[in-house]
């Protein structure tokens, strides 16, 4: 469950591990650089997930430091410095993982849940 | 290795988040303008979406952090800033501590070199002590073996990879017509192998060493530097020793000593010299003397050698009942284990006296701890009021309190060195590897260690108290309070108490074993050792030149006694306290033994006037004279001790005894009991009532005696004089061992000496540091109760009253923790009853007069902070608070 991943800093907000999961999801697809990064799971959740803009560089750096990312300095199609992101294989994998686990989680509070509604 | 690459990437790093971040930051804006925002607006909206900026950059950059380690590297830098400002305070623990880490570094350092550092051979687990049991006595007596006995363990065991025999005693080395006595060992061919150890220079020893006419000398590295000039082609070239030439094998290298002795053997001899002549003594079954040190083949247990080695004892027992009836089975131990077993009571006890003083050390600055809490309760308040949770102030106390003992440490491992290497003349020598205590990596460990645990255990119970009590209630207590914080009062007190009792625990003790040597200063040696000089001789005993030996002492004792300042002088052996000793079966005359089964005592030798320069006195019949030589009958002379043993209740002069003993000239002659003398302590003063008998030295010229030399001043002024006199006789015989008889006996005391002088410096650390933390608290609760006391004056309480009421208070912490002692010294100071002599462990006397000690320093650690009190002007005090 990516709430109890060990390491302490992560207890500190419990979106974490879904916002992981997205970042890598949407590296999965194509390289971003933060800006478009934000932009980019904004639009997809269709403006339902309020990320703090800001909140998305912790956990960026946080997924550097363990290797699921790398990152490059380049310039964009704008012509802008930018800093863009490539998901790496240990960050495909760890996606894997995440996403099939979270799949269970949910695929768990499902059953408990569904009860209570018939 | 990542770690240390990251610490050097972490700035570009940084740099990189915070441009990257700016970047978005500009994107963002432009895209907000591009909708029609004015750039203000837009800047604004952009830094309100993107959230807090330093602290998203702070998040990003803590990814890449140790939390931990940085905080607690935050938390020392501050504890440093903080004890800094607080210097007199910080010193104060400082020293404290030092003084307390440092006593207890400076004695794991003998623990350490006497009792745990290994032996310096390779495998030395496997290196065991071997004996027989004497099982004529009770209990575990060991027994020396005798070189036939040797030679059979040697070839029949089963469990030993190798097995030596070494026996010491001196050697005259002659070289260029002067001569040399030197320390030396006589050892089996195996020696050096069996504790893999190899010459450095020339050829180990090899069995045919052992043989007649082979005799062969192995050079220690000292005396090879000293006396043959660090010649490298000294192997193989001859020397003479004892009038006998010896081929050099070889040299040992620098640093090789075994046995573990102080002084050690200068060189190591072949056993071929006891192996010549007719009746040699590898060849006598009954002549004990030799030590053995064997090495257990891999794997195999002590118990198992031991059974081994017993099997072969109880043949031996069977087949030559005439000399091994009693020795039927060996003893096996560890020779380290063996070594250092004697001494080990005493180094625990020791280590437990300085563990106490630590202890004391604790309390007293976790006193100064809980003081100074309280004065800063207002900073922790606000810290917690702005987010700090209590964890983190007590993280954050405890480092600090480990940063005073660290300091604390390294002070105490300066003052540990300071003390061990000026106390090393103070040491008794004859506790094996003392004089090697050194400030090592193991004992800086220790020290370490210990640091760090001392900072925790006195650091957590103030560091606990601040971070517990409640932020809000410490900011209303801060500044003013009528009656300090009641638990916090009732904690220094129990620390003031327990200091108290464990150092009424080390006074104690330390006065039991001050009360113990005093006794044994006060004891009757049998004998007057003052003014004294002993000194030994070399001359040539051998059957046919006893006339020779005997007159050259004859004359030389007449020289001597013409010397001015000698007032009587005589030789006798063995001298009291020396170390040599000699026993020796013997048979009553009348009352018939079996062979094997006959009594054995203590013997000595003397020549005319020899009682009577030691003043030791005659209790019946006549000391020896000149009618006792080669040509009279023979006689002995017993001791008190030995009439009463062998003779009770009858009249032992005119008795014939037959010692088992005898020269060429006197072989195993009956000798008559012609006097009685009294008692002397041989092996030291706290020994028992040892009987004894001597006989004349003209009838047993067995070994040369001890010149003895009372003289009428200082007797060490006569050294020169004597050595003059002797060369002037003849010059080929050396002089050695030249000791006072005090000096004898100040090292036989050295141990309970040496003992009682650190217990003594324990205690009075403990007296000084109990009587501080009584101060210490009572001066604080003055000023914490300044309002009160201001009060109590103001309402119309008198000086006295104020005085009495902390002095009463500091007398009822006193009381109780010298009572608490009192029952801990009780059940306690038995461990010491192995140190202590002619007193009980609970002695009375020393018990009421410790309490008493403690109480005087206690009232008087209350009078001064009671009188500042007393002096206070209540109007000025009211004002003020």
């Amino acid at each position: 469950m990516p709430m109890t991943i060990s390491n302490k800093n992560e207890q500190r907000d419990l979106f974490r591990g879904a916002l992981e999961m997205m970042i890598l999801r949407s590296l999965q697809r194509e390289p971003m650089h933060g800006y478009a990064l934000v932009q980019h799971i904004k639009q997809r959740s269709n403006e339902l997930l309020q990320v703090e803009e800001g909140s998305l560089y912790p956990a960026l750096q946080r997924m550097l430091r363990e290797g699921l990312l790398k990152a490059e300095w380049e310039t964009s199609a704008t012509n802008r410095r930018v800093r863009t992101y490539r998901i790496t294989p240990a960050g495909k994998k760890h996606l894997e993982r995440e996403m099939s686990s979270f799949e269970r989680m949910l695929e768990g509070i499902n059953l408990v849940l569904s009860p209570l509604k018939s | 290795m990542k770690w240390l690459q990251q610490l050097f990437t972490r700035r570009k790093i940084f740099s990189d988040l915070s441009e990257e971040i700016q970047q978005h930051l500009d994107e963002k804006t432009e895209a907000l303008m591009a909708e029609g925002m004015s750039r203000e607006e837009a800047v604004r909206a952009a830094k309100r979406e993107f959230g807090n900026v330093t602290r998203m950059q702070e998040r990003g950059r803590e990814a890449w952090m140790w939390p931990l380690a940085e905080s607690l590297w935050a938390d020392a830098k501050f504890a440093f800033r903080q004890l800094y400002k607080n210097l007199g305070f910080a010193l104060t623990a400082i020293l404290t501590l030092a003084l307390g880490i440092g006593a207890t570094t400076a004695i794991f350092s003998l623990v350490n070199a006497v009792l745990l550092r290994p032996l310096p051979f390779p495998e030395q687990n496997r290196l065991m002590w071997l004996a027989q049991q004497d099982h004529s006595l009770p209990g575990v007596a060991p027994e020396a073996l005798s070189y036939p006995d040797y030679f059979d363990w040697r070839a029949q065991n089963r469990t030993f990879s190798g097995m030596a025999s070494y026996t010491g005693g001196g050697v005259t080395l002659e070289s260029d017509g002067e001569t040399q006595r030197l320390d030396a060992q006589e050892v089996s061919s195996n020696f050096f192998q069996v504790l893999s150890a190899a010459p450095m220079l020339g050829r180990d020893f090899r069995w045919e060493d052992e043989k007649p006419g082979n005799r062969a000398v192995m050079l220690s590295y000292s005396l090879w530097q000293s006396h043959f000039g660090s010649a490298k082609d000294i192997a193989g070239k001859t020397i003479r020793m004892d009038g006998h030439s010896y081929t050099v094998a070889g040299v040992m290298p620098k640093g090789f000593q075994f046995p573990m002795e102080n002084p050690g053997p200068e060189l190591w001899k072949s056993i071929a010299d006891d192996a010549e002549g007719k009746d040699p003594a590898t060849s006598q079954r009954g002549f004990d003397n030799l030590e053995v040190i064997g090495r257990l083949k891999p794997g195999i247990t002590a118990e198992q050698a031991k059974s081994d080695l017993s099997l072969i004892a109880g043949n031996l027992a069977r087949q030559y009942p005439d000399n091994n009836k009693q020795y039927s089975s060996a003893l096996v131990e560890p020779e380290l284990q063996h070594m250092t077993g004697d001494t080990r009571p005493a180094l625990r006890v020791l280590f437990g006296a300085v563990t106490l003083v630590l202890l004391i050390v604790c309390a007293n600055v976790s006193g100064l701890l809980l003081a100074r809490g309280s004065r800063r309760s207002p900073e922790f308040a606000l810290r917690a009021a702005i987010g700090a949770t209590p964890a983190a102030i007590l993280r954050q106390l405890l480092v600090e309190s480990i940063m005073l003992s660290l300091c604390g440490g390294v002070a105490g491992v300066a003052l540990a060195y300071g003390l061990v290497h000026e106390s090393v003349n103070l040491m008794p020598l004859d506790v094996p590897r003392i004089q090697d205590a050194s400030i090592d990596g193991a004992v800086l460990l220790f020290d370490l260690g210990v640091s760090l645990a001392t900072g925790l255990l006195f650091g957590v119970l103030p560091a606990w108290r601040m971070a517990r009590s409640a932020p809000a209630k410490a900011l209303r207590e801060g500044t003013r309070s009528v009656m300090g914080g009641r638990g916090q009062n009732r904690l220094q007190s129990g620390l003031v108490i327990a200091q108290t009792a464990i150092g009424l625990v080390l006074l104690v003790s330390s006065g039991l074993l001050i009360r113990s040597f005093a006794r044994i200063m006060n004891v009757d040696p049998g004998f007057d050792p003052k003014r004294v000089l002993t000194a030994r001789l070399r001359v040539p005993i051998d059957g046919s030149r006893h006339g020779q030996n005997l007159q050259f002492y004859q004359e030389l004792l007449a020289r001597i006694s013409s010397l001015p300042g000698v007032q009587s002088t005589s030789a006798g052996w063995p001298a009291p306290m020396s170390q040599s000793s000699a026993t020796v079966s013997f048979s009553i005359e009348g009352r018939p033994i079996a062979k094997g089964d006959e009594p054995s005592e203590s013997l000595g030798l003397a020549m005319p006037g020899y009682f009577e320069s030691m003043r030791i006195p005659l209790l019946a019949g006549r000391t020896f004279g000149p009618q006792d030589g080669l040509k009279g009958a023979p006689v002995a002379i017993v001791n008190h001790a030995f009439a009463n043993k062998y003779f009770p209740g009858e009249n032992p002069l005119g008795k014939h005894i037959q010692p088992g003993i005898g020269d060429d000239v006197f072989e195993h002659p009956l000798r008559e009991i012609v006097g009685v003398i009294g008692n002397i302590k041989r092996k030291g003063l706290t020994a028992g009532e040892e009987p004894q008998y001597f006989l004349p030295y003209a009838q047993a010229m067995i070994t040369n005696p001890y010149l003895v030399i009372r003289s009428s001043g200082d007797p060490l002024l006569l050294q020169s004089e004597i050595r003059a006199t002797v060369h002037d006789l003849d010059k080929s015989v050396p002089v050695y061992q030249v000791v006072t008889l005090e000096d004898y006996i100040s090292k036989s005391t050295a141990q309970p000496r040496f003992q009682t002088l650190l217990l003594t410096g324990f205690a009075a650390i403990a007296l000084v540091l109990a009587a501080i933390g009584l101060y210490g608290l009572l001066s604080y609760m003055v000023v914490q109760r300044t309002l009160e006391i201001g009060l109590r004056m103001a309402l119309g309480a008198q000086r006295s009253d104020v005085l009495s009421m902390i002095v009463r208070r500091g007398v009822a912490l006193a009381l109780i923790g010298v009572g608490t002692g009192l029952v801990i010294a009780a059940l306690i100071t038995r461990l010491l009853s192995g140190m202590l002599f002619g007193i009980p462990p609970t002695d009375p006397v020393t018990f009421a007069a410790t309490a008493v000690l403690l109480l005087l320093v206690g009232i008087a650690a209350s009078c001064v902070p009671a009188y500042r009190a007393a002096r206070m002007d209540p109007m000025k005090t009211l004002r003020e608070q």
